[in-house]
């Protein structure tokens, strides 16, 4: 089967890939044709049993083990083609990241084209846009070696000057962001709070060698030694904090679960999920 | 990774076919009528007061499904984006949504409309406010923060996957004085929206959201078989703790040996 499947994946060029790419859009708007001409009351139906056909292939390909098929030496067929699987997703997720840029080009365009406040926002958009395409296409594509490498040089500027500080400036402001939410966070209101205020305390205190000074008069092994700041920080971190993040992350697993199944198994209701197709 | 670790476990089969079980019993026991209860989630409860306030303050809602793409938290964040944009359609309040992911964005459009048209009013339904940002973190940040500050916001809505960008946002939409709820199922993100918002929808509450929200019966026979999945982990959890206590404080009794053993064999340590 991954034979098949391998000589799909294939990367083709010249009149293969033409023709592979025929075949693709003849295929994609007869499913298109066909779905727009099923009856709505069974349109429902299709899109479920697409669902759950797709859902039981990952459902397979993690419940079975290679031993459990009977095939030798035992391997997943399934697991297999899970490269292929994911190079299909990301084919989809390229045709809608066309339609998230042509949806910033609607919104910024009309925005150059009334002149609104901001508008020249709008424009550093497109021309941002506009240079990075450009920079990025000669770079990889121009045959002139000149040319390739002044626009690796400006792809470069563009890509790690600009984008990547602009990307880090953003992150370095979460430190400042931290210091005021704490500043909130701590005040002591409740009992909470106060509960709150002294454990991030210690732990503050037990991370910094000053802090283990504090209590560096306690002896390192024994009974006493459980009071010393950087062993109640460690407690405090690996005893009630680790026990409240499991117990959020098995919550968190058991209802993905649920929700996971009830759209294997068309059951969601409620919202866009009870829409006619 | 080893080849083994990638696959399911018999420990695996057995309690996510208990958890199936249950979850697939209440939803048929809910959908044959039976009456079942949902606690109040304030953070919830509080979406209402938040398109209610934007409305008061004729200023518009934000709502920021995080860097989600379209998978379990994605969808979850759209099903709460209907509700929201119901509401506020309904007193012609305006619902901004920025999105990272463009396959995410294309959905949400559509709830949108559709949350519209449901309304009645799909003439208010405003293309321009379902907006794809960037597909990078911080590009995405700095644009809804952007929008934050333009749009003097009067509700901020976080729902969805985050990573550290959630302080960022959490701490403009208190600078310009929004009301703010969030709801993530991002463990490590948790305590920046605590600190920073009003109310904060904490581990699977914000799977809860669509059950509370529409309050339909295969929703929370759902909610009600997860409640029961949950008692399965914590009675292995439980069992797990008192055989091996037992066995320490024991260690020649024989058939906890063979407990601790068969407990060890089927739920190794990773």
């Amino acid at each position: 089967m991954s034979s098949v499947w391998n000589w799909i994946a294939i990367p083709r060029h010249g009149w293969q890939f033409a023709v592979f790419l025929c075949g693709a859009l003849v295929i994609g708007c007869a499913v298109l044709m066909l779905l727009t001409s099923t009856p709505p009351r069974y349109r429902k139906t299709i899109v479920a049993a697409v669902t759950f056909l797709a859902g039981l292939y990952y459902a397979l390909e993690f419940l079975i083990p290679p031993a459990l098929w009977p095939l030798k030496p035992p391997r997943n067929p399934l697991s297999e083609v899970q490269p292929l699987v994911a190079t299909l997703t990301q084919i989809i997720w390229s045709f809608a990241l066309l339609l998230g840029v042509w949806n910033l080009f609607l919104i910024h365009g009309r925005a150059v084209a009334k002149h609104g406040r901001g508008w020249y926002n709008s424009a550093a958009f497109f021309i941002s846009f506009f240079a990075i395409l450009g920079a990025g296409l000669l770079k990889d594509y121009a045959k002139n070696a000149g040319l390739s490498k002044a626009s690796e040089s400006i792809f470069t500027v563009l890509f790690s000057g600009f984008l990547t500080s602009l990307d880090a400036t953003m992150f370095s402001l979460i430190a400042f962001y931290i210091v005021s939410a704490a500043y909130r966070a701590f005040r002591v209101k409740s009992l909470e709070a106060a509960l709150m205020m002294a454990a991030a305390a210690i732990i503050m205190l037990a991370l910094v060698p000053v802090g283990a000074e504090i209590t560096n008069w306690l002896p390192q092994a024994g009974l006493l030694s459980a009071l010393r700041v950087e062993r109640i920080g460690y407690w405090l971190l690996t005893s009630p904090n680790m026990a409240a993040q499991r117990a959020i992350a098995f919550g968190i697993a058991v209802g993905s679960l649920a929700m996971g199944l009830r759209i294997w198994l068309s059951l969601e209701r409620g919202n866009f999920f009870d829409r006619q197709l | 990774m080893s080849q083994a670790s990638q696959y399911a476990s018999p420990a695996v089969w057995i309690v996510e076919s208990l958890l199936v079980f249950f979850i697939l019993w209440k939803i048929l026991s809910a959908r044959r009528g039976r009456e079942l209860f949902i606690r109040r989630i304030p953070g919830l409860s509080a979406l209402d007061e938040a398109v209610g306030r934007a409305t008061e303050m004729g200023k518009p809602i934000l709502f920021a499904p995080g860097l989600s793409g379209l998978d379990i938290v994605g969808l979850q964040s759209m099903a709460i984006l209907s509700h929201v944009v119901r509401k506020a359609a309904r007193y012609g309040t305006r619902v901004i949504v920025p999105l990272a992911d463009p396959v995410l964005y294309t959905v949400a459009e559509e709830v949108a409309k559709d949350a519209y048209n449901a309304e009645g009013v799909p003439e208010r339904f405003n293309p321009e406010d379902v907006r794809f940002l960037s597909d990078r973190q911080f590009a995405w940040a700095s644009g809804v923060v952007g929008i934050l500050h333009r749009e003097k916001v009067a509700s901020a809505l976080y729902f969805g996957y985050y990573f550290a960008e959630s302080l960022i946002l959490a701490e403009n939409g208190q600078m310009v004085g929004a009301i703010q709820v969030a709801g993530t199922p991002a463990t490590t993100q948790i305590p920046f929206f605590l600190a920073s918002c009003d109310y904060t929808i904490i581990g699977d509450e914000y799977y809860a959201a669509s059950a509370y929200l529409s309050r339909e019966p295969t929703l929370l026979g759902s909610l009600v078989g997860q409640d029961l999945g949950k008692l399965v982990i914590i009675g292995i959890i439980v069992l797990g703790a008192v055989a091996f206590t037992a066995q320490a404080l024991c260690p020649n009794v024989g058939w906890l040996c063979d407990l601790t053993a068969t407990i060890t064999k089927y739920f190794p340590r990773s």
